[in-house]
């Protein structure tokens, strides 16, 4: 089997069908086999235990001694990562100053003074303050509540004097409750395979820390430091989420199989998948990957997707055989945009028409492709269309997910989803239920009717995105389906082309940014041109990723400029193909794509 | 004292990054520095605080500083957030 065909497939449920597995939420992509460290957790403090008054000054020094250490480690940790760029040092930034923050400081202090033991005053003062964050409206503070505790145990096992081995966790998986940002970087350097914790979100520290040091990790494994004991055999799967406890030989080598695989994608184009997707004289442009079920996303990120620029949520209805209630909308999307986070995710609601026939939908129409099909049903059906937005909008609350609209053809469409998205919103805060209230909401532009009143919609969504093959095939009254017809049907035919150039031009005039997810964005003969019109994302099956990042980092965006204006000034498809051709250096453009 | 009242530009608001850029600029001043919100005063130089704001985008907050520098240092962080927290 081929590396990608092992990385690719699907997670195996049937194989671990035997095994002890815990499941956990993936949050650093990634597989490693290795032995068990558990970190026992500390055992609980009560915030009120009292010290006779002559122990005070003794009380404050040890806090002070605790602290100024710690403060030391917090400082040596940072100068570690000096070189990892401003992400990583602003997350060890804020811990320092969660340390030595003077409410805090001041707190534990008096607190000490009022004849509490420095543990109690330390408990005390650091929960009195995470309830601030707990009660926070917004996903992202909750999270830093989190954080506040670890510092918290951090301090505790600095008053005693306990610092983690870091150097005995060289090629083990470590397990513990939770983990601080300076642990990880710590860990990092004895050389860990992976990491397992008990609490912690996707959108942690920590767990962003996990993910640009490549350590894969899973996360929110209840019990995981009572159930697992130290020296285990485990697999850590950070793709699927899920931790194998003392695997059986199948399952073993099906893994060992899997981090080859690995390996070998990392020798031969790993390297590629972390260089910036940006053209040889500088110009970025964004890479994203088309998602149609939940493990794209693990290849999207083998593959260095900068975020996903197409969800087709319609597959969750045709693979359901029927439209799914909205907690299992919720659910599908929340896990969707976790394994991507912090990555932006832009769901499509249903696109669906007779062409993609469900349940519900008018039995037969004459002519599908102009019927009731893409927002026009849901319009139609706004219990499912209520359904869905609702599931969205609750899967938004790390606020990295866009909702885009399909086949409109009028400003009133956008409008009147926007209302029903804002009456969703209005619900939904009614029930206390947190959502990103700024979520971008996107049309897609892929009829001529959208294309030419672009100037209008750019004014009432928040992004475009161009569906090529829907824009082809109406802008060329030539049924994509047809075979009959097929030769007449091109992307490249230069009505097309003018019209996706003045799609950006009247987009960008406008604020709004555009990204092509049909399949001319992924066609090896397109993207010199696509980028000389100045798209500013491409959104591709996760497969095509590498290899369009490779065309992209060895042209340079002048040239493609000059070869853009002038194939648009081409009348007939000919034209086109023959100054590709040459602008390309190639024969023949179809046998390029097939590269 | 001097006071001056700051809108949020930057679209995400004063979440982590910024308020660890707040209160690392609020400590280099003597001065007390705080931050209102709808009546509610916060310490600037706290990243606790300052993260509980909450601020979106959009809303309005009062700086006020007392001290040796406070003219310099409203200056100087009404500067910050009109810059966007260098994220515009």
């Amino acid at each position: 089997m081929a590396p990608q065909e092992v990385i690719y497939g699907k997670t195996d449920y049937k194989l671990l069908k035997e095994q002890f597995v815990l499941k956990g939420i993936p949050s650093s992509a990634g597989i490693a086999l290795g032995n068990a460290i558990v970190l026992q957790p500390e055992s609980l403090i009560s915030p009120s235990i009292k010290i006779p008054s002559e122990e005070i000054s003794n009380e404050l020094l040890k806090f002070e001694k605790a602290h100024t250490n710690l403060v030391h480690q917090f400082m040596q940790s940072l100068h570690k990562v000096r070189s990892l760029g401003s992400n990583v040092i602003a997350i060890l930034e804020t811990n320092l100053l969660i340390l030595t923050d003077p409410i805090l400081y001041d707190g534990i202090r008096n607190r000490i003074k009022d004849g509490f033991s420095v543990e109690s005053a330390i408990v005390s003062e650091f929960d009195n303050q995470r309830k601030f964050f707990l009660n926070a409206s917004d996903a992202l503070l909750q999270e830093r509540a989190n954080e506040i505790d670890n510092i918290k145990r951090k301090l505790l096992a600095s008053l005693k004097d306990q610092s983690i081995d870091y150097e005995k966790s060289q090629q083990s998986i470590v397990v513990a409750q939770a983990l601080t940002t300076t642990d990880i970087v710590n860990f990092k350097e004895a050389g860990i395979l992976a990491i397992i914790t008990e609490v912690g979100g996707v959108t942690s520290h920590a767990s962003i820390l996990a993910r640009s040091f490549d350590i894969p990790a899973v996360i929110g494994v209840h019990n995981a430091t009572d159930v697992i004991k130290n020296g285990t055999e485990l697999i850590v799967d950070g793709f699927a989420g899920i931790v194998v406890v003392k695997p059986k030989k199948d399952v073993r080598d099906v893994y060992l199989q899997k981090i080859e695989a690995l390996e070998e994608h990392k020798r031969n184009l790993g390297a590629l998948a972390k260089l910036p997707s940006e053209t040889f004289d500088g110009k970025r442009i964004s890479l994203l990957g088309n998602v149609n079920f939940l493990d794209d996303v693990r290849s999207g990120e083998i593959n260095g997707a900068d975020g996903y620029g197409l969800v087709r949520s319609e597959n969750l209805v045709m693979e359901l055989k029927g439209f799914p209630d909205e907690e299992t909308q919720y659910k599908w999307y929340r896990e969707i945009c976790e394994r991507a986070y912090p990555k932006p995710v832009t769901i499509r609601v249903f696109d669906l028409g007779s062409d993609k026939f469900v349940e519900g939908l008018p039995i037969k129409e004459f002519n599908p492709a102009l019927g009731l099909r893409g927002i026009r049903f849901l319009l139609s059906r706004q219990d499912i269309f209520k359904a869905q937005l609702r599931a969205l909008l609750r899967a938004s609350v790390n606020k990295n997910l866009k909702i885009m609209l399909p086949m409109v053809t009028s400003l009133h469409e956008v409008e009147i989803s926007r209302k029903i998205l804002e009456k969703c919103k209005t619900e939904l805060q009614q029930d206390s239920v947190l959502f990103d209230n700024r979520i971008a909401l996107g049309v897609m532009i892929e009829t001529p009717a959208a294309a030419i009143i672009s100037d209008g919609l750019a004014k009432v969504a928040d992004f475009f995105s161009i569906g090529t093959n829907d824009l082809t095939q109406y802008t060329l009254a030539a049924d994509r389906n047809n075979e009959l017809v097929s030769d007449i049907f091109d992307d490249f035919h230069p009505s097309v082309l003018r019209l996706i150039d003045f799609i950006i031009k009247t987009a960008h005039k406008n604020g709004v940014t555009v990204s092509i997810c049909g399949e001319l964005a992924g066609h090896a003969a397109a993207t010199q041109l696509l980028i000389g019109m100045d798209v500013d994302e491409l959104s591709v099956a996760p497969s095509l990723l590498l290899e369009l990042k490779n065309r992209i980092r060895s042209l340079t965006y002048s040239e493609a400029k000059l070869i853009a204006e002038d194939i648009l000034n081409s009348n007939d498809y000919f034209e086109v193909k023959t100054k590709l051709e040459k602008a390309i250096g190639r024969h023949s453009i179809t046998e390029l794509n097939e590269i | 004292m001097v006071e001056k009242l700051v809108k949020v530009v930057n679209r995400s608001g004063i979440h982590t990054r910024p308020a660890a850029s707040i209160v690392k600029l609020a400590s280099k001043f003597k001065s007390e520095i705080y931050l209102i919100r709808d009546k509610f005063a916060i310490n600037g130089k706290s990243i606790i605080g300052v993260m509980t704001l909450a601020a979106e985008q959009g809303s309005e907050i009062k700086v006020r500083a007392e001290g040796p520098d406070e003219q310099e240092a409203v200056d100087e962080i009404v500067k910050l957030f009109e810059s966007g927290f260098g994220e515009i």
